[in-house]
Order: C-alpha cells, then structure tokens, then sequence
C-alpha cells in the first residue's frame, strides 16, 4: 500500500509540473515539434466505478445485498498520431496506471467455496451470505482508434492489455450453512458472530485484455472531460480455479479529465 | 452530440442491468431426510437422524418385521424406496434419496433399536474402531464402538472428532482429539488429547478442542453455532446404575489458557493446571428433555437429573501411572427410579469423558492428556 501511495503521488506531482509548465503556454521545443508531426499528447486522471461481474448474474446467486464501488483511482496519459490533416481520423495508444475494486454482499444458494486457514483448504457449498472484496492493480495499455466529430468532441475504441501486479479477492461467509465437499456432505451451520474466510487472491489472473470505449469532450483549450467504458474479456480468475463456478468480467466505467498539451 | 453520446452511455448501463437479473431460483441440490414419522405411538425417543443415517428406538413389545416409516425430505427430493413402504427391520435397511435437480444421491442406512439394545452390554473396553473418512479423504479419524454378544455393534461412541476436522489440523486418527491408543490397561484404550484448532477454531471462537467420547450424539450442525448444544447425551437405559468404574491415566498439558473472548485467541493463566473429567449422568426423559447437551448434563437445576457419578476433585488431577476409579451414583434428594417407566424405557444414561474439565467452554492446556480403559458399569439386581 506504501508503494501504491508513492507511485500516486509521483504521478500526481508530475502532473502538476507539467501543468504549470504548459500554462505558461510556452511549449517546450519537443512538443511543438510532435505536433507538427501530427501527434498529440494528453495525461489524464480519473475513478473507476463498477465491478467484477458474472454475467449474466448465475442462478446461485439470490441477491444482492450491498456493493460499494470503492475509490478506484486511474493516472495514465497517451499519445494520438492523427492520421490525416484535417485530424478526423487517429490511432492513440496510451498507458494507465489504475486499481479497479469493489465490495459486494450477497445471499447465495450452493455456492462453491473453499475456506482456506493454515494453507490448507477446506472445500464444499455455501448456502448463505457472502461478503466478498475485490481489489485489483493493474498498468493497461489501450490502442484505440479515434474519431474527432469537431473541436470539442472525439470518440474512441479499441483493445487494451492489461497486467495486474497486485490481486486481491477475499472475504467471509456468515449467517447460512456450509456442505462438507459436496451437497451430500455434513451440514455445518454458521451463525450470529460465527465467519468463515476465504482468499482466492492468488487464483486471479495477471493478464488481462478487453475493449474499451468511449468520448472525450473537449470542455477547455486544454482540459478535456474523459468518460470511457472497459470491458474485459477475460474471467478474472485463472482457468484452473474452478471453486467460482462462473466466470466473472471486470466491467468498470471511467469518469475523470485529461490535460492536452 | 452530446445527446447521442447520453443516450448511447444509457443504453450500454440498460444492457448491463439486463443480464445481471437475478434468475430464477435453481433447484435444491441436498438430498437430506429432515424428519421421520412411524405409525402409531411406537417409538420410545424421536427419531436420530445423521447424515447418512437414521435410528429408530422403539418400545419394547415392537415387532420390528413390519415397520413402515415415512420420511420427510429436502423440498423437491425423493426416495427410493417409497416413504411409507412396509420393511422388515430385523436388519438396517438401506434407502437412497435424490435431489430435486437429479445430481445428488445419498445412501441411508436406517437401524431400529429397541429400548435396551444399546445398552445391554455394560463393560466398555474400547477395542473396536472403524476409521472414517472426512473431508472427501483428507483426514480420518476413529469412531469408538461397541459390540454384543453376538458380535454386532450396539452402540458407537460419540466424540467432537468430526468438528475438529473442519478446523484441518487433523490428518491421522491420532492427530485427532479422541483416537484409540496401543498403551491400554489391557488391550486398547481411548486416548484423549486437547488440541488447538488453529486460525478456522480461532475465527469461530473455539480456539482449542477437548479430546472427548460419550455415549450419545455428535450434532454437527451445531459444531460452530452452538458447541454445547452439539454434544447430546444419553442413551435408553433399563437398568438402576450403582457405580461407575474403570482404569485411567491422566497428565495435565503444560501451561493452562483461557479463551480472550473478543480475539478467540488463547490466553495463558498463571499458576492454574489443567484437570480431566470422568462421569455418568442417569435421567429422566421426559417430552421437552429426551437428552441433556451441554448447557444442562450436569445442572443443579435440571429437574430430570437422577443421579451422578463422577471423580472427585482430587481424582481430575495428574496420575502417576494408571489409577483405579469406582464412582458411586449419587441420587439426588427426592429422586427414585419408578420401575414401571424403567421398564418402558423412560430412563436414559450417558458416560462422558473429556481431557479439559472447562473444554466445553474452551479453556485448558493444549496437549493434556487422558486415557482410559475398562469401564463397567454396576447396576442393580432386578
């Protein structure tokens, strides 16, 4: 966590150099030069808002009884080569640092879970309540076509990959009963302050790619509002895991500004 | 544009929305029976029901050729055979139900017993074990048993043995609590061990495990919730116990805790040694107390109570070696044993050992120790 606040605060203090830097609307020789080459760069900032989804939502799950997107920050910045003079058409790829999180409670029926204590595990199917937290840091790099209707306002699509360096999927089991291994085994009541945990941190993948789209409004001559939608495509656990019967997409929407230069 | 763009954001959260419905409810995958009637006014206790597994007792004068039971089940499940078919019951008989999405089978074995069968046989020598399996083959652990004179079993001792798997600190039978030991006074012997249940029994607030072995029922359902009401006492009785008597063999673990209860975790006590405990509890059943559990087995006042044996003070300390004991049942005041209801089976009797006095309320010294060895119990001539 130290870590992570370290690398923000570097970001952020990058940032503001580059941006009172430019505000002197002096730029600096490197960037006139790029621009003549029809590039463009902007670094931008923003919070993810949504969660790992199974989708649609299986049959074991009951209700949803909480979900709290949790404070999701992203920092990145890109680059966009126009491709024509006009600069209608573009190709951006850019780099982002960014945690994606959520917290959900829910009521489940014969739900696969293994409560892990000690490093061994114990295995079977929850009917009850499930209290899980999902947090996640990943660097993405999106390669997205861009399309620019006039001064104000551009769309853009595209891939990205993403690689996370540090997963977190945990939470406990409370108020319900655990079947030992199967539906057929002991029934093990948990009750009033009686939890069970369980950790499936190190089952979520490293690797990541989905699409990502969205529009980007152009509010200042050099502030920009930035909306984006990221849609993975891969079950965020890894193929082996089989204890979450479903797969589940992390579907997260990006609401934050971007700094042109 | 900035419509479009609105309307186009509105439709992709519309999407979102729609797949993530909450379906329709899947269909039960459990497979248990929850409850078992029999016709007419047959059965001297309500039904045992287990995992895998069903007792009967019924009363004396029974014929347990002809016995139709009927079974309740998890909504949606069935068996085979019918609920309600007529079976001989001289033998268990078996039964498989299935559940209402057709995955799931289980095999019942269902056993009628008369009032005394359980109990004829009055000297314990702890001889017989059958290992079974838990967690689908991840540990095992012993189940003590008793046989008759014929060589079939009569009864099995309980223990807390299949809670404590759950906590997976066991592996073989005697990383368990309660297993059976080479070193008896004669023969075999049960050895209880009190053991840590590591970071699950400490996330559930019952940091250690007593080892222990009574005649009654293990109910896990209760294991985590409800551990005193897990362990239920007693077994139909037909006899006036006099004395309780047997060999045992008792060294304390080495340092004494507590239970810190916000934490769950073991606390040492300074100056305090851990003590064991041995007895029998003779009862009464009536309609609202058909066993005693932990909240009541031993209670001032708990009106069903006949008599008690059990080691003094100075007997639940360390022995040297293996100590003799005779405990005499001490009726309490007022109480006396009606023939007529002993005969009909109104009378239950539990015998109860355990490595940690305070176990139940999870308070000893990991690693104390009992063994014990041939226990008989004296009873009356009738």
């Amino acid at each position: 966590m130290k870590n992570l606040s370290r690398i923000y605060i570097s970001i952020i203090a990058a940032l503001i150099c580059s941006v009172s830097m430019s505000a002197q609307d002096e730029r600096p020789k490197g960037i006139e030069k790029s621009i003549l080459l029809g590039l463009e760069y902007e670094v931008n900032a923003g919070l993810n808002i949504g969660g790992a989804s199974p989708l649609p939502l299986p049959a074991e799950i009951r209700k949803i009884n909480g979900y709290s997107p949790r404070l999701n920050l992203q920092l990145g910045g890109k680059v966009t080569k126009w491709l024509d003079l006009e600069k209608k058409w573009g190709v951006a790829v850019g780099i982002r640092f960014e945690t994606k999180g959520m917290e959900t409670k829910a009521t489940v029926k014969n739900y696969g879970m293994e409560i892990y204590q000690d490093g061994k595990k114990l295995s079977g199917k929850w009917t009850g309540r499930v209290k899980t937290t999902y947090h996640t840091q990943q660097l993405a790099i999106p390669i997205l076509a861009t399309y620019r209707f006039n001064d104000r306002w551009r769309v853009n699509f595209g891939p990205y990959l993403a690689y996370a360096f540090s997963n977190d999927f945990d939470g406990y089991v409370y108020s319900g009963y655990l079947r030992e291994g199967d539906p057929t085994g002991n029934k093990v009541s948990f009750e009033g302050d009686s939890r069970a945990t369980y950790d499936f941190g190190d089952d979520l993948r490293k690797f990541q790619w989905g699409f990502q789209g969205g529009m980007s409004w152009q509010a200042f001559r050099r502030l920009c509002v930035n909306a984006n939608l990221t849609w993975g495509c891969n079950d965020i656990f890894n193929k082996s895991f089989k204890t979450v019967s479903f797969n589940m997409y992390p579907i997260y929407l990006n609401v934050g500004f971007g700094y042109v230069f | 544009m900035m419509k479009i763009c609105c309307r186009l954001l509105y439709v992709m959260l519309v999407a979102i929305v729609a797949v993530s419905c909450i379906r329709k409810e899947p269909l039960n995958a459990e497979c248990d029976i929850t409850a078992v009637a029999i016709e007419g006014d047959i059965l001297n206790r309500a039904p045992i029901i287990e995992n895998n597994k069903v007792i009967l007792i019924v009363k004396n004068n029974v014929n347990v050729s002809r016995l139709a039971p009927e079974f309740e089940l998890t909504p949606g499940a069935s068996i085979e055979p019918a609920s309600g078919t007529m079976r001989d019951f001289s033998t268990p008989q078996t039964y498989m139900t299935s559940s209402e999405d057709g995955k799931w089978h289980k095999v019942y074995t269902v056993e009628v017993r008369r009032n005394n069968s359980g109990s004829s046989n009055l000297d314990f020598n702890f001889e017989n074990v059958r290992r079974v399996s838990a967690l689908m083959g991840a540990c095992s652990y012993d189940v003590f048993y008793e046989v008759g004179a014929n060589g079939a079993e009569t009864m099995a001792w309980a223990s807390g043995n299949p809670g404590f798997a759950l906590t997976l600190q066991g592996t073989t039978p005697s990383t368990f609590p309660t297993f059976q030991s080479d070193e008896g006074w004669t023969g075999k012997c049960v050895e209880m061990v009190t053991r840590a249940t590591g970071s699950f029994g400490e996330g559930v607030k019952k940091p250690l495990a007593a080892g222990n072995l009574f005649i009654g029922k293990f109910d896990m359902n209760n294991a985590v919730n409800k551990p005193l009401e897990s362990t239920q006492f007693g077994t139909p009785f037909t006899n006036i116990p006099l004395t309780l008597s047997g060999y045992y063999k008792y060294t304390p673990g080495a340092e004494y805790c507590q239970m810190n209860s916000s934490t769950g975790k073991l606390e040492p006590v300074a100056g305090k040694v851990d003590e064991c405990n041995i007895y029998s509890v003779f009862f009464e059943v009536t309609d609202d107390m058909e066993w005693l559990d932990g909240t009541n087995v031993m209670a001032d006042d708990n009106p069903n109570i006949v008599a008690i044996a059990r080691l003094s003070p100075d007997q639940r300390k360390a022995t040297n070696d293996w100590a003799q004991f005779t405990l005499p049942f001490v009726y309490r005041e007022g109480k006396t044993v009606d023939p007529q209801k002993l005969q009909e089976g109104k009378y239950s009797i539990t015998v109860v050992f355990s490595s940690s006095l305070d176990g139940d309320y999870f308070s000893g010294a990991i690693g104390s120790t009992l063994m014990v060895d041939e226990v008989f119990i004296t009873c009356q001539n009738q």
